[in-house]
């Protein structure tokens, strides 16, 4: 099953890079979109580092992922905007370190909890707003990544034929 | 009659405001339409020199606020087209010397005896937009497919679309290069379409005769063999309700048509 999603991957990989070498417009279209989905939304790149930031903290509970290769992008599908995800994943955690990390920050967040339970009300709402629409994309997403089977990333991509070569 | 009042608008400056409010007023007044255009940037007034106007200016707009003048009076005809007028903007005052009630009641009167009220909006959100902004039903929004260009028309569709008095509002994008758009080294109209998701008015292509047409205080709508000419000729009829295919600019700028252009004009000076 792995080498036929390698196989996959190599074909995909191959023929993206030779008939899609990135033209000038593109790029400027690519950044007008990011740009724009900032100026409509209000979510600054501080914010969105720090959105990337904790979404990395919860995930890295579960999947052991490649922190620096992560993307968080918005992306525009017709009307829609999507706030796409893309996790490149080492590999599977055991229960084990899965339960271990949930504990931990079950008992980090107890503890804040006592320590600052005011800024917490404060920050709750905000985040449940910027995260509602997305909830679908995130986990379709990171399911996505889990089997390796189609990312459109290419970062990604190089990630999985990294780790082949390995 | 009951006008239509159209503000044309763009955030960015020097996309081509000024341009389309001359060629499309010119185009739907030689449609014999009643068309009146107002300047709206106190200060920075140039939709007069545009149209070749500049030395017939007597009142301005500030003169019909601050009533030393009647509004008709302020009215400076077009040289060509008796159904085309101006009112000027003052070149002397600041964005403040008209509000937005003075100038949403100026098109109200306007409104009775035009059928078209064309106001041309400064570059910029402020003050200067706002005004214009008050008395219009509906908008053009100018753009370029250039970066800054579509992120600010972005910006003021955002606007629009929060002021109720707007009923609708179109994109005409305006210095389309097709060679650039066929080699992917510029934003195709499809693109910019896409990304700023809104309806479409008119498509021009960038065109040295605009240079020398602004040269001679003359709208290139006049003449009739230019295509960006054509092109806002297009937009006029659209404006007046009627489908107008958008032109092929790849086909009309390919070297084929430029060559035959070429012989077709020799001909017909042999002719003459």
């Amino acid at each position: 099953m792995d080498l036929f999603t390698d196989i996959y991957n190599k074909v995909i990989g191959f023929f993206r890079k030779t008939d899609a070498e990135e033209t000038s417009k593109d790029t400027a279209c690519n950044r007008l979109r990011v740009v724009l989905m900032q100026d409509r939304t209000n979510l600054n790149p501080q914010l969105l580092e720090r959105m990337r930031s904790e979404l990395i903290d919860l995930l890295s509970k579960y999947v052991e992922m490649d922190k620096e290769a992560l993307e968080l992008n918005f992306e525009q599908e017709g009307e829609q905007m999507a706030l796409m995800l893309s996790i490149p994943v080492l590999r599977a955690k055991s229960e084990e370190d899965i339960e271990k990390a949930l504990k931990e920050s079950d008992e980090k967040a107890s503890e804040e909890d006592e320590e600052n339970s005011d800024e917490e009300s404060e920050e709750k709402p905000k985040k449940r707003k910027s995260k509602k629409s997305e909830d679908s994309e995130i986990s379709e997403e990171t399911e996505e990544s889990k089997e390796e089977e189609t990312n459109s990333e290419e970062e990604t991509e190089q990630e999985t034929e990294e780790k082949t070569e390995e | 009659m009951t006008g239509r009042v159209i503000v044309i608008t763009s955030g960015k400056g020097g996309v081509g405001k000024t341009t389309t409010n001359a060629n499309i007023g010119t185009a739907l007044a030689r449609a014999g339409k009643k068309v009146v255009m107002i300047d709206t940037d106190l200060g920075l007034r140039n939709l007069d020199l545009l149209l070749g106007l500049e030395n017939r200016i007597v009142y301005t707009i500030v003169d019909v606020v601050e009533e030393r003048c009647k509004l008709k009076q302020a009215l400076v005809k077009d040289k060509k087209n008796p159904n085309l007028c101006l009112l000027a903007a003052a070149q002397t005052r600041d964005k403040s010397a008209v509000t937005q009630e003075q100038l949403k009641d100026i098109c109200e009167q306007l409104k009775e005896d035009y059928d078209f009220i064309l106001v041309d909006c400064p570059a910029g959100i402020e003050q200067g937009f706002q005004n214009a902004v008050a008395g219009a039903s509906e908008a053009i929004v100018v753009t370029t497919p250039e970066m800054s260009a579509v992120r600010d028309a972005d910006r003021i569709i955002g606007l629009l679309e929060a002021k109720e008095e707007i009923k609708s509002y179109r994109l005409l994008i305006n210095r389309v290069r097709p060679n650039l758009v066929k080699t992917n080294d510029m934003m195709s109209v499809d693109d910019v379409v896409e990304i700023l998701s809104a309806k479409l008015i008119g498509i021009i292509p960038e065109d040295t005769g605009i240079i020398t047409s602004t040269n001679k205080g003359e709208p290139i709508v006049n003449d009739e063999k230019s295509l960006a000419g054509r092109a806002y000729k297009n937009v006029a009829q659209r404006i007046l309700g009627e489908e107008v295919p958008y032109l092929d600019l790849e086909a009309e700028t390919s070297m084929v048509t430029k060559v035959k252009k070429f012989f077709a004009g020799l001909i017909g000076k042999e002719k003459q």
